[in-house]
């Protein structure tokens, strides 16, 4: 574990070099991050300017809930993005030998090399969206709360960064993946809806139930507005695991198709 | 006049041959946009819930706008020409345009029209498909002044969303890396442009405003048009003369940008 610690502190510092070496990129993604946080809040405040509730939910209680998809959004940008969004490419040019050489799981080393600061800065905003939505709502999160919540962010991540490898995992097979990551933001656009508006079985089956981006930012955003929920936090744990678990079986398997590209 | 057009007819004809390589990759993200319209539909359901109209528009209203937003974005978006063009100018390919007399903006427009063209047919598969679903949902009004004035101003639009992405491309005679202005750019002009809500709901004020600016003749104006939410048509005929100055704008701004990157750019290598 302390190996692995060493390792990912080493990139860290990597990516805050650079980050420090390319400042004007860091301020200019900083902003382009903020002004989509902005962009996502100005839809939520539109349309509640037309409506007092959607699906049971006021607009301060919506606001918890895209911001706690914005968090999770901007974590999974921040310590994982580059990486896995480089890894299609790697796998078709034979740049994916690089990281066969490492000292460490290959899973773990392909995926973790970058950090986006400038997402991690942004999870900050995102974080400020969710703490003003509670201030309004006038909630009072015991500590128990927050670590719950806390985890289920964390759980929530597992799963977006589970669903994002498998799915480029498929550049094992298919060679050429380019744009395949853009379905993932597809998907990501569910997790900022309230599961009581999915009316439909289809769609509360395969969005709430098979693909778990409903779940994701639903489950943490009710226990801080209704308190925990046994059941779905079971649901929402045991997906992380098992999501976890598919994704290190199909990279690991993907990985023995790997041929490299040298010549 | 017209032997000169030929070549841009050929690069037309060349663009469709290779846009229609990557058709798969193009029905694939038509097939996704159904994922984003599920989304729009149930998000615009629950803000429906208990009420039958939002800002003066129904419900079948606002998801016909969206529907004809997908359409418009799939005919006359401009998906990745910036990157298009920042990639040549970086890796030195525009070099050969610079010794043939050929235009480049009439030769990368020749390009996007044609990659439009095998896009809009291609995303009207999934549409099919979904049209069991959509049918009652979708209503179009049937006055001609709607066509007589939205296809020149869909036309006068697929312009304007080149030139934008034409104007960020050029960049790169400035600045090695372009991405992060396109995608903040593409922020304001989904707010702007009515991709993320109707402009109507901002309110009169605010809709007075953005008519001044050419994001909102970029998808707003036209699909506003076809699908009713604009239904005076001497305000539309307004409209289309606002869209001919940003056109105009646009183009000198091209012009522009081109020769005074030109200035900045070197030529390496044989």
């Amino acid at each position: 574990m302390a190996h692995y610690l060493k390792i990912w502190l080493a990139s860290a510092r990597y990516s805050l070099v650079r980050m420090m070496m390319f400042r004007f990129d860091f301020f200019l993604w900083s902003t382009v991050e903020l002004v989509w946080i902005v962009v996502n809040v100005l839809m939520i405040s539109v349309i509640y300017s037309h409506t007092d509730r959607m699906a049971g939910w006021s607009k301060y209680e919506m606001l918890l809930l895209v911001g706690t998809s914005m968090l999770i959004q901007r974590l999974l940008m921040g310590f994982f993005w580059s990486s896995i969004f480089e890894m299609s490419r790697n796998i078709r040019t034979g740049n994916f030998d690089f990281f066969l050489a490492q000292p460490g799981n290959v899973m773990f080393m392909a995926t973790t090399r970058k950090l986006d600061p400038d997402s991690l800065i942004n999870s900050v905003a995102a974080l400020a969206v969710i703490v003003y939505a509670a201030l309004q709502l006038h909630l009072h999160p015991s500590t128990l709360d927050l670590v719950v919540y806390a985890s289920m962010i964390f759980s929530g991540l597992m799963i977006h960064y589970s669903i994002l490898v498998s799915t480029i995992s498929v550049a094992f097979w298919i060679t050429n993946a380019q744009g395949i990551e853009g379905s993932y933001f597809t998907l990501t656009e569910f997790s900022r809806l309230p599961r009581e508006a999915f009316k439909a079985l289809a769609g509360r089956i395969l969005f709430v139930w098979l693909l778990p981006v409903v779940v994701v930012s639903n489950v943490p955003a009710n226990t801080l507005l209704h308190g925990f929920s046994p059941l779905f936090a079971l649901w929402l744990f045991g997906a992380a695991i098992g999501w976890f678990a598919f994704t290190v079986w199909i990279f690991n398997r993907g990985l023995k198709r790997y041929s490299s590209a040298s010549s | 006049m017209l032997p000169s057009l030929q070549k841009y007819r050929h690069s037309f004809l060349i663009g469709i041959q290779s846009n229609l390589v990557y058709r798969w990759n193009f029905a694939v993200r038509g097939f996704f946009s159904l994922f984003h319209l599920a989304v729009v539909f149930i998000l615009w359901s629950a803000a429906y819930e208990g009420k039958t109209e939002l800002g003066g528009f129904r419900l079948d209203q606002t998801i016909t706008y969206f529907v004809m937003l997908v359409v418009l974005q799939f005919f006359i978006g401009a998906f990745n020409e910036d990157y298009q063009i920042s990639e040549e100018i970086r890796n030195g390919l525009i070099n050969q345009f610079l010794l043939k007399p050929i235009n480049y903006f009439g030769y990368r427009f020749s390009i996007y029209a044609a990659a439009r063209m095998v896009s809009g047919l291609l995303v009207i598969i999934p549409l099919l498909v979904a049209l069991p679903f959509l049918k009652d949902y979708l209503t179009f009004p049937h006055e001609w002044w709607r066509l007589a004035i939205g296809l020149p101003a869909m036309a006068l639009s697929a312009v304007i969303q080149f030139s934008i992405a034409y104007c960020f491309g050029l960049l790169t005679f400035w600045f090695l890396e372009i991405q992060g202005f396109v995608i903040l750019s593409m922020a304001i002009e989904m707010v702007l442009g009515g991709q993320i809500f109707p402009l109507d709901l901002l309110g009169p004020k605010v809709l007075n405003v953005a008519q001044y600016l050419p994001f909102y003749y970029q998808m707003y104006f036209p699909a506003a048009i076809f699908t009713g939410r604009l239904n005076d048509w001497t305000l539309a005929l307004r409209g289309l003369g606002f869209e001919l100055v940003w056109v105009l704008v646009l183009l000198v701004l091209n012009q522009f940008l081109w020769v005074r990157g030109l200035r900045r750019h070197t030529a390496v290598g044989g």
